[in-house]
């Protein structure tokens, strides 16, 4: 195996398909939600490894005092200085050294939208910088431009209404050359999901593209009659970026309502793509928001199983020729390789270990065996929409080749309505009852993926659920946090636990790591989210005294240990 | 004796079959916001959040809890968002859930409209639709126009309603004024001008910008080329004639 992977590698830094392979490492600056616009969460950085990191310590630690929801944030860092947000959009900026604050932002008291609906959940997760801003989305639809030096409201535009919408905006922004990209959430109202693109220095929209088609439009026709007008698809995490190739990526949600698809799916043939372009990953054009191509993960989604997650873009090697590879995971654990220059499927593997929703994949990427949910029938699937990973980001290493991902193992009891829809009103059409899986005591699992084998190289079992992000390091560790409060690193070869460290309330957001004046830093934030997905941690685990906070715990080596 | 008797247990069966439809209707409230996405379970069973049955709740923690919400969780507060006589309900259902039977459950038990007052007319109700049509964009009225209580209120609150949809159509806005910038002019309505700080909406394309600058980045006139006609391009003849319906049944000049 390990000859392998060495070969791979030394292809991934020698040989493109370009000449050039493409660079998702971070240096010194952590500019973007996913790291860099390839969203690998890895560092170049090594002055940390596998043999010192036992040594680690606390460099210096900020409370936010604005503990609503958690902390659930990718901090920034450009220019040694740390940009983070809290989960109710306040923002800080930091001295990344020494956590001594530059200045703080709150965001003003928010428009209430529809009971019950996404925008009442305050889930700021990140923001972006540039061009002398600090851009982010508010849960009332609004994107904000604050001035980097001070923290002033530069621009604010309104995208909508949560009133009438019922959506909200918790991911980060993608800044794309000189436009700020933002998704919305709300695809379980009934609302039709788009991605908006705003020039950074004026606020003014770019361009505005639909997850669903219109009327006239390519694709409309997987729609049956007007659903498409409320059929979700909500872009709501955050997207990619492929200079080279000038596309954006972004995945697309689940449509709605999400367990029931007698006024939504045209056709009874779930082979083909249904409700586009729902639970997709899609290629834009940077410039236009021109739909390049898409690939439909899971047609006719009756599982919540959107594909909204992150999307890592690599070059690798594949059956001896360089790829441009881009590979994605959704909900169900499915993970999807495909030509980031075509669409073109590739290969896929599926993470969890329990698993009832399909009996398997094609080797050309068919679903086989859809165990799907019916109308007043009760049913218990695996996994669940809580996800297999929820939205905390993988990583992944180009020294190991690995991808590193979270994986949880929990299933949900649905049955099915058959309501139609009003809008901006939750459009789910069954309540979701989660329960672990009989027979295991550990129901999540770290993993290393190889995404060109689609082999599983080491996992590291736990015994609750995994729902902060990864951080890869070229000191060949991988770092993640825990519900109980531990921030642990990982040998990244081999899954081997080398250090831990707790920091007193679960983990929710994503570590980091950047450099001060040569001084490697993992930045974490800590505290837990109790709502939605997070609720999970108490409701299912009534053993685990899980608690929330919003900290950054920030870690170096001691002077002079390095 | 007998009588009263009867009476006494009429009222109570009255109020019983009152208190089940109340408790009917808090069950499909709480179906259609309690137990959905990742919130709480079918019946107050677990689901995200917390279970709600049989937890010793009583009717006032959980009216409470309800209307104010949970700060620093996810639980929001409901007391402006739910329409008042679905707050009775889904209240008096969870007391049910925790084993509340007393007759006070419900308010009067009676159940209130909540519907918002319908417009008088099928064409007031189409200008309804059509000022916040989602499919046209920022294209439609609520990208700039807050009316009861859907949209944006970028546009002060209208104080007069086009006479006719000519009038509309050709509705003069002496209000919006240029800004210029070394390298642009655009189209401004003005928020507020201080000698730190001008705030005004930068009009160039929809949906509008906020913009805070330097008063010293700008030079602002009176007058510009705005003009309210291109923005309401998306919307015929007919459809403003009945936003015009719309907005004369609920602005009531």
């Amino acid at each position: 195996m390990k000859p392998i992977v060495f070969a791979t590698l030394m292809c991934t830094i020698c040989y493109c398909a370009d000449g050039q392979a493409v660079d998702g490492a971070t240096r010194a600056d952590w500019p973007h939600y996913g790291g860099s616009q390839l969203s690998w969460r890895y560092t170049a950085l090594d002055q940390v490894n596998t043999s010192n990191v036992k040594n680690l310590a606390p460099a210096w630690i900020f409370q936010t005092g604005d503990y609503s929801e958690g902390l659930q944030a990718t901090p920034i860092v450009v220019d040694a200085v740390m940009y983070l947000i809290t989960a109710r959009a306040q923002v800080f900026a930091l001295d990344a050294s020494s956590g001594k604050v530059l200045w703080h932002y709150r965001y003003p008291p928010r428009r209430p939208g529809i009971a019950g609906g996404l925008s009442e959940v305050q889930e700021s997760r990140g923001l972006t910088v540039g061009f002398g801003l600090v851009f982010f989305g508010s849960s009332d639809n609004h994107v904000v431009a604050l001035d980097q030096k001070t923290g002033q409201e530069v621009w604010n535009v309104a995208v909508d209404d949560p009133k009438q919408c019922g959506c909200g905006i918790s991911a980060a922004p993608l800044l794309v050359k000189d436009k700020v990209i933002v998704g919305g959430n709300g695809g379980d109202q009934a609302h039709r999901g788009y991605l908006t693109a705003f020039y950074a220095k004026t606020g003014r929209l770019a361009w505005r593209w639909y997850v669903i088609p219109g009327p006239g439009e390519k694709g409309n026709e997987t729609w049956k009659g007007d659903s498409w007008k409320s059929g979700g698809g909500a872009p709501w995490m955050t997207g990619s970026y492929d200079p080279a190739l000038n596309l954006v990526y972004w995945g697309t949600g689940n449509a709605a309502s999400d367990f029931y698809d007698g006024a939504r799916a045209p056709s009874t043939d779930k082979s083909k793509d249904t409700n586009l372009y729902t639970a997709s990953v899609v290629a834009l054009d940077a410039d236009t928001g021109k739909l390049r191509w898409h690939y439909q993960e899971v047609p006719d989604d009756l599982w919540d199983f959107d594909s909204s997650y992150e999307v890592i873009l690599m070059d690798r090697e594949v059956r001896g020729r360089m790829r441009q590879l881009l590979v994605h995971m959704n909900k169900s654990g499915l993970t999807f390789v495909l030509d980031r220059a075509t669409g073109e499927f590739i290969g896929v593997f599926s993470t969890p270990e329990v698993r009832n929703w399909i009996t398997g994949v094609t080797e050309d990427g068919k679903l086989v065996g859809r165990n799907e949910p019916k109308v007043g029938q009760l049913g218990n699937f695996c996994p669940s929409a809580a996800g297999a990973k929820s939205w905390n980001s993988m990583a992944y290493s180009p020294r190991t080749g690995f991808l590193y991902a979270p994986i949880n193992e929990i299933c949900y009891d649905l049955k099915p309505t058959d309501e139609g829809p009003q809008e901006g009103h939750g459009f789910m059409n069954s309540s979701m009852d989660f329960k672990l899986p009989p027979g295991r005591t550990t129901y999540s699992h770290l993993d290393a993926w190889d995404p060109v084998t689609g082999k599983r190289a080491w996992s590291y079992p736990y015994k609750y659920i995994l729902l902060a992000s990864v951080l890869a390091t070229a000191g060949d560790l991988v770092f993640t946090g825990d519900p109980e409060g531990n921030l642990i690193a990982l040998n990244a070869r081999n899954g081997d636990k080398l250090w831990s460290y707790q920091t007193g309330a679960g983990h929710r957001g994503s570590a980091i790591s950047y450099s001060v004046n040569g001084r490697q830093f993992i930045a974490t934030p800590t505290g837990w989210q109790m709502g939605l997905v997070g609720g999970l941690g108490p409701s299912l685990f009534p053993d685990l005294h899980i608690r929330s906070g919003s900290t950054i715990v920030t870690f170096a080596l001691p002077e002079g240990s390095r | 004796m007998n009588r009263i008797l009867i009476l006494v247990i009429a009222s109570g069966f009255l109020r019983a079959q009152d208190l089940a439809a109340v408790v009917k209707r808090g069950e499909a409230v709480f179906a259609s916001t309690c137990s959905v996405g990742y919130c709480h379970g079918s019946k107050g069973s677990v689901g995200s959040a917390p279970r709600l049955a049989a937890r010793g709740f009583d009717q006032n923690y959980i009216a409470t809890t309800v209307a104010r919400g949970i700060s620093g969780t996810a639980m929001p507060p409901f007391a402006t968002t739910l329409p008042r006589a679905d707050f009775a309900a889904v209240v008096a259902y969870v007391a049910t859930l925790n084993g509340v039977t007393n007759s006070s459950l419900g308010g009067q038990g009676s159940i209130p409209p909540t519907e918002p007052e319908a417009p008088p007319s099928a064409e007031g109700a189409r200008g309804r639709a059509l000022f916040s049509e989602a499919v046209r964009g920022f294209g439609r009225c609520s990208t700039c126009h807050e009316v009861d209580g859907i949209g944006i209120s970028v546009a002060t609150p209208m104080s007069q309603i086009p006479a006719s949809v000519s009038a509309f159509r050709s509705m003069s806005t002496p209000q919006v004024s240029t800004a210029r910038t070394d390298t642009e002019a655009m189209p401004a309505l003005v928020v507020s001008n201080t000698k730190r700080a001008l705030v005004f909406y930068d009009l160039t394309t929809p949906p509008p910008v906020l913009r805070t600058l330097e008063p010293s980045a700008l030079t602002l006139s009176t007058g510009s080329s705005w003009r309210h006609s291109s923005v309401i391009e998306s919307y015929r003849d007919e459809e403003l004639g009945s936003i015009l319906e719309y907005l004369r049944a609920v602005l009531k000049p």
